[in-house]
């Protein structure tokens, strides 16, 4: 069944109008990481009609990644994430391009020159501070990170912002497994890509300003970085 | 004065966004820290530094948004109106 871009994205362009979505369809964007957060952000972005996304990981689906990584199953237990991803964003919007990138994120990486934004939807701090290093300089990197019932959302644009690895130094991953639940983690993801939707409309709304989020009372403050 | 700012698991353990004290000549982000927690009468060194005064891993330091750990630490010099943020990133994904 064929679809035109009118129909499938009528309800969005109703809000937004066809000019942005228009910016959405011809932009490309990089996610590192497809497990929690960047499972549902790659997902709404496709939704969404972006024109591209690289994706980058190195892990395979495991039992505990199942409450949370929202375009798995059962039945891909045991299989590598990065080609899973792309099957599934692929049904989801065939019209959007998938390329992946395998591998852990380390000082060899480098991020492709053609994206508008790069989101961090990793694990771990020695990976984001690779990754924040390999973003080419005037490219907005839109950060989420959470542990229970807090989470964080920031924007920085390399070679501007004050860099990732300044702002976070001493932020060391802690030992054992990171609470996350399924509901924290798709709220902070839908926060990212409300930011990479303005960073690709080039009106961030957290450039240097960290969005701290408190679920357990619902607070929201920001800290000016 | 000096303003800090609790946020995340600081924020839930204190219950506020932030205090005030007064400033003093000679003041450390050490030194304030200590009068907050004794004006505020709610204890949360702890959680931001071990027994030895050093900062906690993962926990993020800012005064006048510059990390600590690229100033001179908890002895980090502090002046009349300076605003410091307590702030234990959620790490994961």
């Amino acid at each position: 069944m064929s679809v035109t871009g009118a129909d499938r994205y009528a309800r969005q362009v109703l809000h937004w109008g066809g000019e942005k979505q228009r910016v959405i369809e011809q932009s490309c964007l990089l996610i590192a990481g497809v497990g929690g957060l960047g499972a549902t952000v790659s997902q709404l972005l496709v939704r969404a009609g972006i024109g591209r996304l690289y994706l980058v990981d190195d892990g395979r689906l495991d039992w505990p990644d199942l409450n949370r990584q929202t375009l798995y199953g059962e039945k891909d237990i045991g299989r590598a994430k990065l080609p899973l991803a792309r099957e599934r964003l692929n049904q989801i919007n065939a019209s959007s391009e998938i390329i992946e990138l395998p591998g852990r994120i380390d000082d060899a990486f480098r991020v492709p020159g053609d994206v508008a934004g790069v989101a961090d939807c990793l694990d771990n701090y020695r990976s984001r501070f690779a990754l924040y290093r390999a973003v080419p300089n005037g490219t907005c990197f839109v950060h989420g990170g959470l542990n229970g019932d807090h989470g964080q959302v920031l924007t920085l644009m390399a070679g501007t912002s004050q860099s990732f690895d300044e702002i976070f130094a001493g932020a060391v991953q802690p030992q054992g497994s990171i609470p996350v639940t399924p509901d924290n983690v798709v709220i902070i993801a839908g926060l990212m890509v409300n930011e990479l939707f303005s960073v690709l409309w080039q009106t961030p709304k957290l450039l240097d300003r960290c969005l701290v989020v408190g679920l357990d009372d619902f607070n929201m403050a920001f800290l000016d970085i | 004065m000096l303003q800090i700012q609790f946020f995340s698991l600081i924020r839930m353990l204190l219950k506020r966004d932030a205090a005030e004290v007064a400033w003093t000549a000679g003041d450390t982000v050490q030194s304030v820290l200590q009068k907050t927690q004794q004006q505020i009468a709610t204890p949360f060194l702890h959680k931001l530094v071990d027994e030895q005064g050093t900062p906690h891993a993962g926990t993020i330091i800012l005064v006048n948004r510059k990390n600590i750990l690229h100033l001179q630490g908890l002895q980090t010099p502090v002046a009349d109106g300076d605003v410091l943020a307590c702030f234990p990133p959620g790490a994961g994904g």
